[in-house]
């Protein structure tokens, strides 16, 4: 039975979750709403003595090292009237605790203040820079949930053929690496930019273009960071959904489903790759954030001008301001990515939403 | 058949523990030896012989300055092994220790250490490493700090679930009747137990670690640029790709191969110890998405929704006899 479903149900695999999340909207929502609230809070709960305790440590450690940046930045002519008055125009002047209170609460209001190197205001450069992540970080995710998708439906439902052993030898020999989807974006990334810019010229291998400037060209610039990106993701979500999947076909009323003599692609897509999918989610929840923290490497090898450019510039100037104004931006990125990946956990599994309560 | 399979299986992955140590082994002397046995000074420029191929002079060719690379590849050992070596300390010294001390030290410590963990984990470390080196300088040692901090909480983690299990077990159950200290059940009874469990996050860790520096010294943080890092040829490797495309395949290859050797040891000691192995493919993710892949609402904030019940009732327990029982040991040891 299960071997003439092989390869067939592999296209429109990712699809699945979006028929099923639509139809129920309407009834599910007011039920939903309440544990959205509280995933909400404990995110608020958990996150704010992070945001917290992260600045302070970054704001702490300039205070502890005991370098002027003031002297630092206008180098070795700088009279100390000079370095009195940049320390002044920027609040340097002031006890340590003023200081980090103020920069704290201004940055809850969006004003992360202002470049010591160039006077601009910082939260400028970061909206500049904030798309590429978030471009290219879904572009990744997508491609991550389209080739996971595709291989762990596909391998489950070949149970044992050679395209479930193909995947899972692929999916362990993938996991010997450490989870670090860095350490793979690099060393695929760099395969990519061989393959495709270097002996097959089709792409480029590194710049950008805004997606409000030219969409097709932003694409071209994009597509292989995303690819080099996704691999990590497609092979957990391959692997996870998988074995849930897996197990989800032997449960009673996919049996039952078939009895009832429902087609077999009505009952795993409609059916069980609900239930399976809890698990992947969780997997993705996981990876987002990794995601986020490769991209920065993403955007050194593939030459993007994005947050972990203007951190790397910033860091090497000793440029606090930017730093501080990056790291919270990011740690707002995983906050917001993870609430998404909750909300979504949430709709997709219904039945934690009672345990919960 | 499958029996002859899984004893093929077993035998190679001893066989893969032996190179794996082997290739170990090599790694570490060179990290010690790599400068002084490389037969090029691996700073030293010659422009004429730039981007040349392997060659009997220079056997893995030479970059686009003209340096050896082999020389350079050996010089680098010691670089990165120092980094990773110095990011696992950190988070062997706060992640393990507070492991236990979440199961032997109370609700409060578990709850406020798990909350801190949550966090920590699903952070960008390597943006918080950049910060960091940008506000004490570019430096590996202020880089690896950072990154150590952030790795602990997956030593925590296995600690502490190795621990749970101990709490339960009827040897300490007993040491705790007869008014052991807290300190002495952990060191006499518990520790012991732990140990090939953290000896073999520890090991995986230290792969992980070692692509966290090749990383950071792919993106220039960490080192003085003409000394030369795996992560620093990579990434000057890149700017010419068109002339020579095979070149980031040998610090790449460096990388990887350490970085697989520890995770074959680890395997290895997994095995050899009997603990319970990770399904499909092993390794540091099956065992975190095993402890995540709770389906409850909480995911990624609040992880191991079902495992955190007993975990919460039994230290309360342990803390509320074994607190009574050995403050009055304490006092007639000291008096």
């Amino acid at each position: 039975m299960t071997t003439l479903e092989i390869g067939r149900p592999t296209a429109p695999a990712p699809t699945p979750t979006q028929p099923s999340a639509g139809r129920g909207a309407g009834v599910r929502w007011g039920a939903v709403g309440r544990p959205v609230l509280r995933v909400v809070r404990s995110a608020v709960v958990v996150w704010i003595p992070v945001v917290l305790l992260s600045t302070f440590i970054t704001f702490g450690l300039g205070a502890l090292t005991d370098t002027n940046p003031a002297a630092q930045v206008l180098g070795e002519t700088a009279t100390p009237a000079d370095i009195d008055r940049m320390n002044h125009y920027f609040g340097l002047d002031r006890p340590f605790l003023v200081q980090y209170f103020s920069w704290l609460g201004h940055a809850l209001t969006g004003d992360f203040g202002r470049s010591y190197y160039t006077t601009l205001p910082v939260s400028d450069s970061i909206t500049q820079a904030l798309p590429v992540n978030v471009s290219i970080t879904i572009v990744a995710l997508l491609l991550g949930i389209l080739f996971g998708g595709a291989l762990g439906v596909g391998a489950a439902l070949s149970g044992g053929g050679w395209f479930d052993r193909g995947v899972t030898v692929l999916c362990s020999a993938a996991s010997t690496v450490p989870p670090f989807v860095i350490g793979i974006g690099i060393g695929i990334g760099i395969g990519l930019i061989v393959l495709f810019s270097v002996t097959l010229p089709v792409l480029p291998s590194g710049g950008y273009v805004p997606i409000d400037q030219d969409f097709g060209q932003w694409l071209r610039f994009a597509i292989l960071p995303a690819l080099a990106l996704s691999v990590d993701v497609a092979v957990a979500i391959a692997r996870q959904l998988r074995t849930s999947l897996v197990g989800e076909l032997r449960e009673n009323y996919v049996v039952g489903a078939e009895v009832r003599g429902l087609t077999r692609r009505r009952v795993v897509f409609g059916h069980a790759l609900r239930n399976a999918s809890g698990p992947a989610v969780t997997v993705l929840g996981y990876y987002v954030p990794q995601v986020i923290g490769a991209m920065v490497v993403a955007e050194a090898v593939f030459n993007l001008p994005g947050l972990g450019k203007l951190s790397l510039d910033a860091a090497a100037k000793g440029d606090i301001p930017v730093i501080q104004g990056v790291l919270v931006t990011m740690i707002g990125l995983v906050v917001l990515s993870n609430l998404l990946v909750n909300a979504a956990l949430l709709r997709l599994t219904p039945h934690a939403k009672r345990r919960e309560q | 058949m499958s029996d002859t399979g899984g004893q093929l299986r077993q035998a190679l992955r001893l066989r893969s523990a032996q190179i794996s140590l082997v290739i170990i082994t090599v790694v570490v002397f060179l990290g010690f030896a790599g400068g002084l046995l490389a037969p090029h000074d691996p700073l030293a420029q010659d422009t004429a012989h730039a981007l040349s191929g392997p060659s009997g002079e220079h056997w893995l060719g030479t970059d686009y300055l003209g340096r050896d690379v082999l020389s350079r590849l050996m010089d680098a050992t010691g670089r990165s092994v120092v980094g990773a070596l110095e990011g696992v300390a950190v988070a062997f010294v706060i992640g393990v220790p507070a492991g236990l001390a979440s199961i032997f030290f109370g609700r409060f410590f578990d709850w406020a250490a798990q909350r801190i963990v949550d966090a920590i984990m699903t952070m960008p470390y390597i943006i918080f490493a950049v910060s960091v080196t940008g506000v004490l300088g570019n430096g590996l040692t202020q880089a690896m700090l950072a990154i150590g901090i952030f790795l602990a909480p997956l030593l925590f983690r296995i600690t502490r679930a190795a621990a749970l299990t101990l709490t339960r077990a009827q040897y300490v159950e007993v040491a705790e009747l007869l008014g052991a200290s807290r300190w002495w059940i952990i060191r006499r009874h518990v520790w012991s137990k732990v140990l090939p469990t953290v000896a073999v996050t520890t090991a995986q860790l230290a792969a992980a670690v070692l692509l966290v520096v090749s990383s950071l010294t792919f993106l220039g943080i960490g080192v003085k640029p003409p000394a030369p890092t795996w992560g620093g040829m990579l990434s000057s490797d890149l700017g010419f790709l068109s002339q020579q495309p095979w070149a980031p395949i040998l610090p790449a290859l460096a990388i990887a191969l350490t970085a697989g050797a520890l995770n074959a040891i680890a395997d290895a000691i997994r095995d050899t110890t009997g603990l319970p192995s990770a399904p499909a493919g092993g390794g540091l993710l099956s065992r975190r998405a095993k402890l995540d892949a709770e389906p409850g609402p909480g995911l990624g904030l609040g992880p191991g929704g079902s495992a955190r019940t007993p975990a919460m009732a039994i230290p309360a327990q342990a803390s509320a006899q074994s607190s009574g029982q050995s403050s009055g040991q304490e006092e007639s040891s000291h008096g």
